[in-house]
């Protein structure tokens, strides 16, 4: 129990997917100018990548490793993801109208998140069990979404405020992340 | 062939990624910390890239419009793992210390933004001198990007020394929160130094929509 | 209908395209693979391992059976062509997994040439110290004799605070060594009087 915390702690803060890892960077500066959006989006990571990370895993446990096509990795997982993508809208569309409501138009734009694909192969290099798996993906995921939420609530303020002409957009977005990235290293010393 | 000219050059400066069209964030910032870092990255994109739109390009009266995108990804995603063989087989320490960000490729925007905006709706040739002009830029911007922090952080470039012996390396550049505000300024640099403040592809919501973004761009030109 | 046709036929088609090439270049680079990641990841620690050697050992690699059926992978090392230290990979159980350790057998007399960690997934900063300097230096020249943790008996100390990490590197060590036994005189046989 006690390893399964320090693999939450360790993957939301220390090892934050965002701001440690550098993974999932476009839509964190692309979702991140309203709450609500990066609220929608990050709720969408969460789901799918936690979705993903299982059935990747057992195709790599079930159906790449046991016939030696373990180069095949990317590209099986790629097409995985991508399916399940499809797969999930159609479901929440069909059972789960309020929640496609407010993810809906988010789960198209996910196949190409490298948060995704990037929890699924780092719980695969690192040789995970399926239970470890799982939860990791579930907890940087949710790294992500806390990030994502940090990041908006600090650009609603910048909405107000008079940036440098160059500065405004993206590059002040990158430069916020980096100072917010430099805030995470402190919990690097928590574990 | 004038338009294979503008081809070639517009991702090298006028599009420059990921300063002026702002795609493929991720390797630009992860594998950054030092020059030949960029440089190994940058040659692995083009390769994809390139091939990524000729083959597109060849195949595009074939691909139905409604599964184009899967179609793209497997083309991607195949050239992804070549890559991913012959990085093993010919550049083993590269393949070590890019780690997860040469699979990660794939999901690159700038693959599938260029083979949805460009690639499906150009001959072959155009498609690879598209491919090789952003392929250029991405190399381009992530070697200075990779020179600058190296400089910085390490106090050389490429390996040689080029700071005075008594420069103290900042470790915050070649750290995760150098990365960003590294970037950040150039970015800002880059808006400054343009005419028309080189915005990014307006409303780049997620990856997924900066190729829908791009296209409507492309349309427009 | 026959729209559905051509996307299953399409999306098919590229998929089993892809999928040739790829068998393809994996059977042509699979060989130059397990050569770079023998050459990247046991070099180092067969310069670990060995103290001077002047031959290429990750080239003049052997299979070598052992007497339970297995087979084995030593590397040589060889000084001005002569035959002075083999080395081979054990693992021991560490705190993140398996642990893996070359282990070299200098020829010249009982004790080891020294060892070098290939491959551990230990805490970094804690587990990971196994692979420093300090205590690695400790088993270069060591006789077989109190070949062990100072807490097994032995005279090695261990990295403090990697208790675990510590073990297993010492685990993996005493595991080459009982097969050390056994095998030695397969082992000059393989390597005998053939220098380049």
């Amino acid at each position: 129990m006690k390893d399964y915390l320090l693999l939450i702690v360790s993957a939301v803060f220390v090892n934050n997917i965002l701001l440690a890892q550098y993974l999932g960077n476009c839509p964190f500066l692309g979702c991140s100018k309203e709450l609500g959006v990066a609220l929608g989006m990050g709720g969408a990571v969460v789901f799918v990548a936690t979705l993903a990370t299982a059935f990747t895993w057992l195709i790599q446990t079930f159906a790449l490793a046991p016939f030696g096509l373990d180069y095949l990795q990317t590209i099986a997982f790629i097409v995985v993801i991508a399916a399940l993508v499809q797969f999930v809208e159609m479901f929440l569309k069909k059972a789960m109208p309020p929640l496609y409501t407010s993810l809906g138009i988010y789960l198209p734009l996910i196949t190409t998140n490298c948060a995704v694909l990037g929890i699924a192969i780092i719980a695969q290099r690192k040789e995970m069990d399926f239970v470890t798996a799982v939860i990791f993906s579930a907890a940087a995921a949710a790294g992500f979404l806390l990030a994502l939420l940090l990041m908006a609530g600090i650009r609603e303020r910048y909405e107000v405020t008079r940036i440098p002409k160059p500065l405004q957009g993206t590059a002040i977005g990158l430069v916020t992340a980096g100072f917010m990235s430099l805030a995470f290293f402190a919990f690097s010393g928590m574990i | 062939m004038s338009g294979f000219t503008q081809a070639l050059t517009r991702g090298m400066w006028r599009e420059i990624p990921p300063f002026r069209l702002v795609l493929g964030l991720c390797p630009t910032l992860a594998v950054t910390k030092s020059a030949d870092n960029g440089l190994g990255m940058g040659a692995a994109v083009i390769f994809v890239l390139v091939l990524s739109n000729f083959f597109i390009s060849l195949l595009r009266k074939l691909i139905p419009a409604k599964v184009r995108i899967a179609c793209f990804i497997v083309v991607a995603a195949t050239l992804v793992v070549a890559v991913e063989l012959l990085m093993q087989a010919f550049a083993y320490p590269l393949y070590q210390t890019l780690g997860i960000f040469v699979p990660l490729i794939v999901v690159n925007c700038i693959i599938l933004g260029r083979a949805e905006a460009f690639a499906a709706k150009n001959g072959p040739l155009l498609s690879i001198a598209d491919g090789l002009g952003m392929g250029v830029g991405f190399t381009c911007s992530l070697t200075v990007l990779g020179a600058l922090r190296e400089a910085f952080g390490a106090g050389t470039v490429f390996g040689a020394r080029v700071m005075p012996e008594a420069y103290q390396p900042v470790a915050f550049m070649v750290e995760a929160p150098g990365a960003f505000v590294c970037l950040g300024l150039l970015l800002a640099a880059m808006n400054a130094l343009g005419r028309d403040a080189g915005q990014p592809p307006a409303g780049c919501r997620a990856c997924g929509a900066c190729y829908e973004a791009a296209a409507r761009r492309e349309g427009g030109a | 209908m026959r729209e559905i046709a051509a996307m299953l036929v399409v999306l098919s088609a590229i998929c089993g395209a892809s999928g040739w090439i790829l068998a393809s270049l994996r059977e042509y680079a699979a060989p130059l693979i397990e050569e770079q990641e023998l050459v990247h990841v046991k070099g180092p620690a067969l310069r670990h391992a060995f103290g001077a050697f002047d031959n290429d050992p990750v080239r003049e690699r052997r299979r070598v059976a052992l007497p339970d059926g297995g087979t084995l992978l030593v590397f040589p090392a060889r000084k001005g062509g002569r035959l002075s230290a083999v080395a081979f990979e054990r693992f021991g159980e560490g705190y993140g997994g398996p642990l893996g350790v070359m282990v070299g057998f200098d020829l010249s007399r009982d004790a080891l040439s020294g060892i070098g960690i290939t491959t551990h997934r230990e805490t970094p900063g804690v587990g990971s110290r196994v692979t420093s300097e300090g205590f690695l230096v400790q088993f270069q020249g060591h006789p077989f004799a109190k070949l062990g943790l100072k807490a097994a008996g032995g005279d090695i100390d261990a990295v403090s605070g990697a208790t675990t990490s510590s073990t297993a590197a010492s685990r993996a060590v005493a595991e080459a060594l009982r097969l050390w036994g056994g095998i030695r005189p397969e082992i000059e046989k393989a390597f005998a009087g053939e220098g380049p």
